[in-house]
């Protein structure tokens, strides 16, 4: 076993650890740090993002008031640029007691805090979204801090003077020889080895795991965990910290950090700091509280939840958390339990760690028998080396059009819109790998290089992930350049990816609804149903992987099966109070208008029109078409195995429509299903582009990750790549693109059994532009001059790899061959290189998508049809037994969309056709239908992102009889005159099923050839 | 009934609605301008994503937000409805006010912007103004000291005000209903014909047209963040013009720019909910609109002669922003022998003041493209628009003259007509 020694080992990588690493360095002390996982993942990296002014605390606790004022001012004298000067307010709203105002501003004074109060509508302009009932207002010097860079600036710090910061270094036993702590035996994680620190002291600073340290040396320490919740809005709905005026209280404190607000926090013990769940009533309470702050908070979109577990020392057995003193906590374990050694240092605010620290090292001078003084209070804390990534990342020069005038950034705070600004100076929109958190090549690139083992490690230095997505984009992006980068064993870096997607599940589980949700699902079509990440070679999870969350009692997601149950309202009265004008007219009356521009009701309007009916199309912007594969999924649940001849497609659905009797296929029948895609067929090869395949089989065709997806009917772009032929591949990308990582593509199809090999281009024209998007290569590749440039920057960097012509029969290129004429180009690119060529599509938005929109659109419009985005669709007026008229949103009115027929494509979660609320049911949106789960008393989501069998809330769906009518629980029809299709439609996951456009496809098609008469 | 947003609340401002962002990109895909310029990131970065970064009291660094031409293909793409048009707008409009445009262009801004006052000093010296507009030597000077591009599509100012020529002319007969004329800069300054072609049709329904005191509605200085003056000019338009509402009377318009100006684009980026505002807003109607609200009333005269034609027609994004479909196109039909070819293309390249500026006049130039060539190929004597701006492009680079639909109408109903509809007339 290794051995290291040293003079001061210390246990913990949190706030309190890494400050005492750098005060310990910084007194010429030899320092090792060892963290059981990547820096902050405790109690450091899940807290509010608050630096106390200490009004918080000046009339329950004024010592603990006065120790954050005095931080306060040091740390924003020595991190500056981990602050954001947001300034705090104390706000008496109507549920707070007015007699704590005046003893608030009294503590204040007494402790030395800057306070001053400050007038309603002064409030009002400065923070217009706040509450116009609160009464008072004060100002405080809070402000908004990152723990992270915190701790990273602080190792970085401790790193430069000498220190050793071991990472992924589980402490896992101190070593006691009789009444001597000598060390700690210590497990390296990545590594697999044990290792053994010898050491004059040891530090225990473990936060909440420091009763289980010190029980390894079987001294008693016994520290409650106390839970706290909190809950991200998307966006910075405040720029000032907002308290509430009140004794210290649950979700009383709304906090702007960075790109969001933050609203907590909870305080519940719990057993184990491993271990503890997000109770639904946590997050109900976050609400209600922000709601109090903020009218309309509860319909905002929530971001994600999360929760950190405080230490709290307790010598004594009192049972409410709140009640314990905040000071923080140093134990001399040699007066205390005749072990000398050891010291522990906990509890405390996350704004006195420096402080902390220090009485810590000072403590150890007066043990080790050495007077060395503190100067961390006087010293500026260096900024982490991926800070610079972003003024690394130049293209070009500085923008010249404008003069510029940017504000010095004052004191050296961090402001919000920094990362903007250096973007803009850099000219780096193009490369960006989180757009969310304007995350760059460069920064993401100097973190994985700075030693993340895992992409939350990334994650935490660069907030990569972080943002309204959260992860959906970027997780992909960051695997392919950890590929990229590391060149490890491609299983490592699927596991990465699964392993990351998982994490940032954990935290959206509690707050799974509304606008969340359907970001969710979008997330869930790219990883599951696009890329078919869990089709990866690897195991699962690694042993890294983030901790999940127990389960929560069950509390507010109401079980499904219990939707609607009553008659749908419909009135005739203009909903909602905007636009109750004059009324714009309709036109001569349609025959049929189709709510929704996806696949199911451009199908349906595209029959109609062909029949001579009048349609018309309108929606609420593009949707899943634009997104998906820009194939026709009918069935592919089980990844394709390779290896395996998959069974005809016909058997497979021949069980799975005997096996699902209320499956849209059960109803619409296997006959019509092959009529369209027929159909469709004919239609693709009619506009010069055609799709290939049958009920046969499907298709293993590869994914941009590089595993293999199953599809019916693909186009002619893609199916020389079919996985099924043994043909080596080489995969090639763009160095500028990052949509699409040849690499991690052509590592994984070798896995998989197929040769495969990755090249990535550099071309002049393309490092020349500023962001090189999907589209923009679409519109590059339609020029001759480019793709020679192509099959020219190619044939060198095959050359240059050393590659023989025999290693690649075939030539795969992401999905960017073309909008308006792909066949050429893929023509034209076999000519220059002489091997067939394939397409793979990736993230969205899909180049193969919108060429089947596209030539939907054009056909229903040559047969007189329209099709109008940017027209969303309100509400329904009923007449008796059938819907009079669709209100669609226009300017300043509603206009009246009056047809003999209606069809509702409106889609489920993904196309916004069912929305949800917190604590509600999904409802459908238009005519308000009734929406059937499939099970009563499950719960809506599973554990894993990636379940096998899917999420039981995607399985909920309008009803409908075998005409498309949506029907009511005896099975009659609701409304003589309205058809529903598509991925609304209940008794189907389409993502999880892979049966998204077989679903919209046939279902459109049998609604458009059977609505006749009206 | 859908869920309600955030945005949906009167009280949020339009920023809110970047919550509903999924960031899926398909608005970055459809923007005409990030298809042919990398100055322009897209939509997505500029409006709900950068909107997260933006703070009211820190500065906006983010010049490329004015590379966006406010088209609003954007948000009609958009699944989820973010307002991605207006947020840009109103971070360019935070950045004039932070002072981050260079004087030279702020200056130039303001001259493009001010259609009206523009209109009140060149018009009176008609002949000579459009004489020195015409001539290159001066234009290189502007292009040089000013900003606009020496090319760009500056419209000639007419013989005689469109209001001159309305208050000359008395009709004796008093029908029952009125309507309201909200002419706007172009039709009063450069192309009245499309006013009178307006107030015959009109007249022809049995409505008397009144045109009250009115002024230029602001938009080209909303399009240019001069929020405060815009504020004025829109305040002043609802002083003069609620009352007509508050009786009933609809206020009409042929340039759709105006119409939705009036009715959307003021109130929302000025944040101006006041119960007039929105009672103006309310009884704004595009003629096209107006009218077909008529035949579905039953009240359309419908008596047209045969226009045997094949004309292109491009919908004006300021037209579909109205998100009302077609109604241009839907009234034409009904014109026997006229077959209105529409175009595909998203955008003519002019948005508003845009293309007049010499960073931006190439940019409005490529994205215009496909639209000219489909003018050009159509092999039809005019092109039909009803925006002023974009016939004037579409002119300047076709070299088609460009008519409104209303002149087909007139000239539908017998009436004579001028300038470029006279030509699709002579063919008949």
């Amino acid at each position: 076993m290794k051995t290291l020694q040293t003079e001061v080992l210390v246990i913990g990588g949190g706030a309190t650890g890494t400050g005492v690493a750098r005060d310990l360095a910084m007194r010429g002390f030899k320092t090792i740090l060892v963290e059981k996982r990547d820096l902050t993942v405790g109690t450091t990296g899940r807290y509010h993002g608050l630096l106390h002014s200490g009004g918080r605390y000046v009339v329950k606790d004024p010592q603990t008031a006065r120790e954050c004022i005095e931080e306060n001012r040091v740390l924003r004298r020595i991190m500056p640029f981990c602050i954001e000067d947001t300034g705090g307010y104390f706000v008496g709203t109507p549920w707070d007691d007015p007699e704590y105002a005046p003893q608030f501003v009294a503590g204040c004074r007494a402790a030395g805090i800057p306070v001053e109060e400050v007038a309603i509508n002064q409030m009002l302009r400065e923070e217009p979204l706040l509450n116009p009932m609160i009464t008072r207002c004060f100002r405080v010097p809070d402000a908004a801090a990152d723990s992270f860079l915190a701790a990273d600036a602080n190792v970085e710090s401790a790193r430069q003077y000498g220190a050793q910061i071991l990472t992924y270094h589980h402490a896992l036993e101190l070593i006691r020889e009789d009444d001597r702590i000598k060390g700690a035996h210590c497990l390296d994680l990545v590594g697999d080895d044990q290792i053994r620190i010898l050491a004059d002291m040891v530090i225990n600073a473990s936060g909440a795991w420091a009763g289980k340290i010190a029980a390894s040396a079987g001294i008693p320490v016994r520290i409650i965990a106390g839970k706290g919740t909190m809950i991200a809005a998307n966006h910075r709905i405040v720029n000032t910290v907002i308290n509430r005026c009140k004794l210290p209280g649950d979700g009383d404190i709304l906090v702007p950090i960075h790109t969001v607000a933050v609203i907590g926090t909870t305080d519940v013990p719990v057993e184990d700091p491993d271990r503890f769940a997000i109770q639904p009533w946590e997050v109900d309470l976050m609400l209600e509280e922000g709601e109090k702050i903020i009218p309309g908070f509860k319909e905002m979109r929530m971001l994600r939840a999360w929760a950190g577990v405080r230490p709290l020392y307790q010598e004594t057995q009192a049972s409410d958390t709140r009640d314990i003193s905040r000071a923080f906590v140093l134990l001399d374990h040699q007066g205390r339990d005749g072990v000398s050694g050891l010291v522990t240092i906990t509890s405390g605010k996350w704004t006195t760690y420096r402080q902390m620290a220090e009485a810590t090292v000072d403590l150890v001078c007066s043990k080790l028998g050495v007077e060395r003084v503190c100067s961390t209070h006087l010293e500026a804390l260096p900024k982490p080396g991926y800070l610079h990534g972003k003024k690394a990342a130049s293209r070009g020069t500085a923008n010249s059009a404008e003069t510029t005038l940017h504000a010095p950034e004052s004191r050296g705070y961090h402001q919000l819109g920094a990362p903007l600004r250096e973007i803009e100076r850099g000219q780096a929109y193009g490369d960006l790998v989180c757009e969310c958190e304007l995350a760059t090549l460069a920064e993401v690139q100097e973190a994985i290089q700075a030693g993340a083992q895992t992409i939350d490690d990334v994650r935490r230095d660069v907030r990569l992930g972080m943002g309204p997505c959260q992860g959906g984009f970027c997780t992909y992006r960051v695997t392919g350049l950890l590929h990229a980068i590391h060149h490890p064993p491609v299983e490592k870096s699927n596991v990465a990816l699964r392993d990351f997607l998982q994490e940032r599940w954990k935290g959206l589980l509690p707050v799974l609804w509304g606008q969340q949700l359907r970001q969710e699902r979008l997330n869930m079509l790219i990883y599951h149903s696009l890329l078919n990440v869990a089709g990866l070679p690897g195991p699962k999870a690694s042993p890294l992987a983030a901790e999940m969350y127990a389960e929560p009692e069950r509390g507010r997601a109401a079980p499904l099966g219990q939707t609607a149950v009553t008659e749908p309202e419909l009135t005739t009265a203009s909903p909602g109070g905007q636009a109750t004008g004059k009324v714009s007219a309709s036109s001569p009356t349609l025959d049929v208008l189709i709510v929704g521009a996806g696949l199911a009701g451009l199908t349906a309007a595209w029959q109609l029109a062909r029949r001579g009916k009048r349609v018309r199309v309108i929606s609420q912007g593009w949707g899943a078409n634009h997104w998906h594969a820009g194939c026709i999924d009918v069935l592919g649940q089980q990844p394709s195995d390779r290896a395996s001849a998959p069974a005809g497609l016909n058997e497979v659905l021949h069980h799975w429509i005997a096996a699902s009797p209320e499956h849209p296929y059960a109803l619409a029948g296997l006959q019509p299903l092959e009529a369209a895609l027929e159909a469709f067929k004919e239609l693709c090869a009619a506009a010069g582009y055609p799709l290939l395949g049958s009920l046969e089989r499907n298709w293993s065709l590869p994914t941009a990750a590089g595993a293999a997806r199953p599809t019916c009917l693909a186009p002619q772009m893609m199916t020389a790549g079919d996985l099924a032929r043994p043909e080596p591949a080489l995969i090639v990308g763009f160095e500028r693109f990052h949509d699409f990582y040849p690499r991690l593509v052509a590592d994984n199809l070798s896995a998989q059994g197929i040769p495969a090999r990755g090249v990535s281009l550099e071309l002049p024209i393309l490092e020349r532009l500023r962001f090189v998007s999907g589209r923009l290569l679409a519109g590059l590749f339609e020029g001759e001059d480019f793709q020679a440039q192509v099959a020219e920057a190619l044939a060198s960097e095959i050359k240059r790899r050393g590659l023989l012509s025999t290693d690649f029969e075939r030539v795969g290129f992401p999905a960017v061959l073309g909008l308006n004429c792909p066949l050429e180009v893929k023509g034209e690119m076999e000519a220059l290189l002489g091997r067939p060529v394939f397409e793979i599509p990736g993230l969205p938005p899909s180049i193969p998508g919108m060429r089947l929109h596209n030539l939907l659109v054009d056909e229903i419009e040559r047969h007189g049809g329209r099709v109008y985005d940017g027209m969303a669709a309100l509400s329904a007026d009923r007449e008796g037994r059938r819907i009079g008229t669709v209100w669609s949103e226009a300017a300043s009115r509603r206009k009246a969309n009056r047809a003999r027929a209606y069809v509702l494509a409106t889609g489920e979660f993904l196309g916004g056709g069912f929305a949800t609320r917190p604590g509600g049911l999904p409802r459908e949106g238009l005519f308000d239908l009734p929406v059937a789960g499939p099970d009563q008393g499950r719960p809506w989501f599973r554990e894993e992102f990636l379940a096998p069998g899917g999420h039981p809330l995607f399985r909920a769906g309008v009803q409908v009889n075998k005409r498309f009518q949506p029907v009511d629980r005896n099975g009659d029809p609701l409304y003589e005159n309205l058809y529903a299709t598509g991925s609304l439609l209940a008794g189907c996951d389409v993502v999880q099923e892979r049966s998204l456009e077989g679903v919209a496809l046939v279902s459109g098609f049998l609604v458009g050839n059977r609505i006749d008469q009206t | 009934m859908t869920a309600p947003q955030p945005s949906h609340l009167p009280h949020f401002p339009v920023e809110i609605s970047l919550d509903q962002c999924i960031k899926c990109n398909i608005c970055t895909t459809v923007c005409p301008v990030s298809a042919v310029t990398d100055l322009f990131p897209g939509p997505k970065y500029e409006g709900p994503q950068a909107g997260r970064f933006r703070t009211p009291d820190q500065l906006n660094p983010d010049h490329s937000v004015d590379y966006c031409s406010g088209c609003r293909v954007c948000n009609m793409a958009c699944p989820t409805g973010v307002k991605i048009a207006e947020m840009n707008a109103r971070a360019r409009a935070r950045m004039v006010e932070q002072g981050e445009f260079s004087l030279r262009n702020r200056l130039r801004n303001n001259v493009l912007a001010r259609s009206e006052l523009a209109g009140k000093i060149g018009q009176p010296l008609a002949p000579l103004a459009n004489l020195a507009l015409a001539n290159p030597l001066l234009r290189e000077l502007i292009a040089a000291v000013i900003g606009v591009h020496r090319h760009a599509p500056l419209p000639t100012f007419a013989r005689q005000r469109f209001t001159r020529w309305f208050r000359r002319r008395q009709d004796g007969s008093r029908p029952a209903r009125q309507v309201v004329y909200f002419h706007g800069c172009a039709t009063e300054y450069y192309e009245p014909r499309v006013g009178r072609a307006a107030i015959q049709v009109l007249e022809r329904n049995g409505f008397e047209v009144i045109v009250p005191p009115q002024n230029c509605c602001g938009l080209p200085l909303l399009s240019n963040g001069e929020f405060g003056a815009a504020r004025r000019y829109h305040a002043s338009n609802v002083r003069h013009l609620a009352a007509y509402a508050r009786q009933g009377i609809p206020i009409v318009g042929t340039s759709t720019s105006c119409t939705l100006t009036l009715k959307e684009e003021a109130p929302e980026l000025l944040d101006m909910h006041d119960p007039d505002t929105r009672l103006l807003a309310e009884n704004v109607f595009d003629l096209n609109e107006f009218l077909l609200d008529l035949l579905e009333r039953g009240e359309l005269d419908t008596d047209f002669q045969p226009l045997p034609a094949t004309l292109p027609y491009h919908a004006a994004c300021q037209y579909k922003a109205h998100r009302l479909g077609r109604p241009a196109v839907e009234l034409l039909d009904m014109i026997p022998g006229l077959l209105i070819l529409e175009s595909k293309a998203a955008c003519c390249g002019i948005a508003g003041t845009y293309g007049y500026k010499v960073e931006k006049y190439d940019i409005a130039m490529r994205v215009g493209r496909d639209l000219f060539d489909f003018v050009q190929q159509s092999g039809a004597p005019v092109a039909v628009c009803d925006s002023e701006t974009c016939r004037w492009q579409i002119t300047h680079a076709t070299g088609l003259p460009s008519i409104h639909p209303v002149e087909l109408i007139a000239a539908a109903y017998g009436m004579r007509g001028e300038g470029g509809v006279e030509r699709v007339m002579s063919e008949t």
